[in-house]
């Protein structure tokens, strides 16, 4: 009811508003543009009647935006609306037989929209964080480091106070987080930084097999520089082996970099194991928390982590912002990939955002209030999911079952090609893999790496379950894939032999 | 959404002609009033919203069994659980339904949305039954 | 330090929540908000510390005007309605 006055005061000052702007512009244009004149003149006389009777509120248009961004869902929706009868509806449901027919959910009584289920990609910006933003893109503009008045003062405690909140979630001092762009670009001061400060005496960079695209590329860009770098195996579960990993430290090793939480299957990688190795042996651990940044229980010191990576969008913050923890004591020193102005203790110069960083701050404050519930909450509606999945028959969970983060579940679909289950599940937003490889048809070079074959490898989905997931969604997630890999399977000639009982292994294939 | 609203909301302050303004003059008047007061100080909402009680003159049009049946569905949607043969107008929230007293704030809130009515916090307190509930959606003249 | 809030003054803003979390357009927020609500008032229900009950009534307020304004943008900005969404909640009567 508040509301509602205000908003009706508001867009009664709006359109006095607009009114006195057609006016201006109506006498503006009249002197250069005869060809306007006409239609000015109208709106202006029509203004003024409406001034002079006062208030008669147009529909106003531009407040309410539906954002026409949405081609997927939009033929569906035409697509529906032409189909408004019953019949044609059954028609609709009985003529069809390819799998696109299938791809959606045929009743008109519901939305279009795709339900989100691709969280490790990234994760809705949550509204408390947006309205943490706004602020600073309303009346808080100041440079964060104008130290000359109050407008930059204002912008900078705001960034000293989303430090804090970030630092606390790992139990660091806010004093070592280094604001950069995000997880990809702390990844890379770190794989780069490091070897290039300490390359007179160190040639060694160690990391795995399953860390994210950027480290690995970051990785290999330095055996160009001349480094050396072991790719660590991981077994079936995903998980390193730590006696391989002490083999692996030599003398001239300088960092060694394992990922938390995988991005494409969710295991968690044995940190505190990790970090007492990298001690003993006097190397600097860096793992990329982007996934599990928040999302389980991190602590710099108890697990002797040197460097931490994290992202904001996985959290529910904005896009464009992250952080790297770089420990003080012992210092831990690196090159910087900027050079500039020398901000964040020399290490990223550049502005920072205060926009994105508040933003980023709110959210971290959110994953620690919000800690317990959000986590009972994903626990729950994974288990449902997987005891859902599972009991498909020929499916399988992908990496450990045990060490795992339950937000992420990845299963292989045996007899379906992933790709095609995934055009055949245009209502659920979900990926076979990380975002940044899956326009390419290759299979994910992590499951190759767990000693998946290239069949399960293409037929795996990775399912992201967040704070914002219902468990409506989930029952819709579960009844859509069960109908949809059944329909797949049905086409699928291999499906054929596997139930006639031929085993496909003793199967000789010509060509190719 | 929020254009109905407005739509809604600025028929009420734009034109007095209208046909509501009509039926309950002067109290459409006054309503008014209390909209702008409570937005200065929302705490004195209470106080001021009591002259709602006028409306028991001016009833809905709705008829009884109707609003019951209703209440029934609202009820249902709210707690699935809950086998409908057995709501009669003597059933209470707490005790006969189960629902505690934030359950029952939410199942008032879903009573508004469907009725399009607002039940002022004072009376929502006080409502324990679902005869009460439907008394005061009869009494209410916005009732749809 | 002021009285704890009376039970009336707990449920006007458990009210109050509920019925700003049903303003979110979007179907994600909306639940979320409504859950956590729930949740949080039904964990906290038999609260007796007078502090601590002021402290979850204050934090309980500022969310609050966070939900008013956030509901409005989202009511700004729309999108489709999802798959799980029925389209016409309201008013299948008469």
């Amino acid at each position: 009811m508040l509301l509602r006055n205000s908003l009706v005061s508001n867009s009664l000052r709006a359109t006095q508003v607009s009114l006195r702007s057609i006016y201006s512009s109506y006498n503006n244009t009249l002197s250069n543009r005869s060809y306007h004149v006409s239609m000015v003149n109208r709106a202006a006389a029509g203004a003024a009647t409406a001034n002079k009777q006062a208030i008669e509120i147009p529909d106003d248009i531009a407040l309410e935006t539906h954002t026409d961004v949405q081609a997927a869902t939009k033929d569906q929706a035409d697509q529906r609306s032409a189909a408004s009868s019953d019949a044609e509806i059954t028609d609709a449901l009985t003529s069809g037989t390819t799998a696109l027919n299938y791809a959606y959910r045929q009743d008109t009584g519901f939305g279009t929209r795709p339900i989100y289920m691709d969280m490790q990609a990234t994760t809705p910006t949550d509204p408390r964080v947006l309205d943490t933003m706004l602020k600073f893109f309303t009346g808080l503009y100041g440079n964060p480091h104008s130290n000359t008045h109050s407008y930059g003062w204002e912008t900078n405690n705001a960034i000293e106070d989303a430090r804090k909140d970030i630092a606390s979630l790992i139990n660091a001092d806010p004093r070592e987080i280094i604001f950069t762009s995000g997880a990809t670009e702390s990844n890379n001061m770190v794989i780069k930084g490091i070897p290039r400060f300490y390359k007179k005496t160190k040639k060694h960079i160690i990391t795995t097999r399953t860390e994210h695209k950027c480290v690995l590329e970051a990785a290999r860009s330095m055996i160009n520089e001349g480094f050396e770098v072991t790719f660590l195996n991981v077994d079936k579960d995903g998980l390193i082996d730590l006696n391989e990993l002490e083999a692996a430290i030599r003398p001239d090793t300088c960092v060694v970099s394992v990922m938390a939480v995988n991005n494409e299957i969710g295991v968690i990688q044995p940190l505190k194991e990790i970090g007492e190795l990298c001690k003993k042996h006097k190397v600097y651990f860096h793992t990329d928390c982007a996934q599990a940044y928040g999302k389980i229980k991190l602590d710099v010191n108890d697990m002797k982590i040197d460097l931490l990576s994290i992202s904001s969008h996985k959290i529910y913050g904005p896009k464009g912002i992250g952080a790297l923890y770089v420990r003080r004591r012992p210092r831990v020193r690196l090159e910087p990939l900027l050079s500039g102005g020398g901000q964040e203790r020399g290490l990223r110069s550049g502005t920072l955002a205060p926009p994105l960083i508040a933003g980023f701050g709110e959210a971290a404050r959110l994953l620690k209030q919000e800690f317990a519930n959000d986590e009972a909450h994903i626990n729950r509606l994974s288990k449902k999911l997987v005891d859902g999945l599972l009991s498909l028959e020929h499916t399988t969970l992908n990496g450990s079952a045990l060490h795992r983060y339950p937000g992420c579940v990845n299963v292989s679909f045996a007899y379906v090609e992933g790709e095609s289950l995934l055009m055949a599940l245009r209502d659920i937003a979900l990926s076979s893999g990380s975002a940044c490889t899956s326009a390419s048809l290759e299979p994910s070079y992590v499951l190759h790496s767990l000693g998946a074959d290239d069949a399960m490898a293409h037929s795996s989905i990775r399912f992201g379950i967040g704070r914002f997931t219902t468990e409506e969604e989930i029952d819709y997630v579960i009844k859509a894939i069960s109908e949809r890999v059944k329909f797949l399977r049905e086409l699928s000639p291999l499906w054929e032999m596997v139930q006639e009982g031929i085993d496909l292994d003793s199967i000789e294939w010509s060509g190719h | 959404m929020l254009r109905s609203v407005l739509r809604v909301a600025s028929l009420r302050v734009s034109s007095p002609s209208s046909a509501m303004a009509m039926k309950s003059g002067a109290i459409v008047g006054s309503r008014m009033i209390h909209y702008s007061m409570s937005n200065r100080t929302p705490g004195a909402q209470f106080q001021k919203l009591q002259p709602i009680r006028f409306y028991s003159a001016a009833a809905s049009n709705l008829s009884k069994d109707d609003v019951l049946t209703r209440v029934k569905d609202v009820i249902k949607t709210f707690n699935k659980n809950t086998d409908a043969e057995k709501i009669s107008l003597e059933t209470a929230f707490n005790k006969d339904l189960g629902l505690d007293s934030l359950d029952t704030v939410e199942l008032l809130v879903a009573v508004e949305e469907e009725f399009e009515i607002e039940i002022p916090d004072k009376i929502a307190d006080d409502l324990k039954t679902v005869g009460e509930t439907v008394e005061y959606i009869l009494s209410n003249p916005e009732s749809n | 330090m002021a009285a704890a809030p009376s039970k009336t003054q707990i449920l006007s803003l458990y009210r109050q929540l509920i019925k700003n979390s049903k303003q979110f357009t979007n179907y994600n927020f909306r639940e979320y908000f409504l859950r956590k609500s729930r949740l949080e008032f039904k964990q906290n229900m038999l609260q007796q510390d007078p502090v601590k009950v002021n402290e979850l009534v204050s934090k309980a307020n500022e969310e609050l005007a966070v939900l008013k304004r956030q509901a409005i943008v989202s009511q700004l900005y729309t999108f489709d309605k999802t798959v799980v969404e029925p389209l016409d909640t309201h008013h299948k009567k008469h």
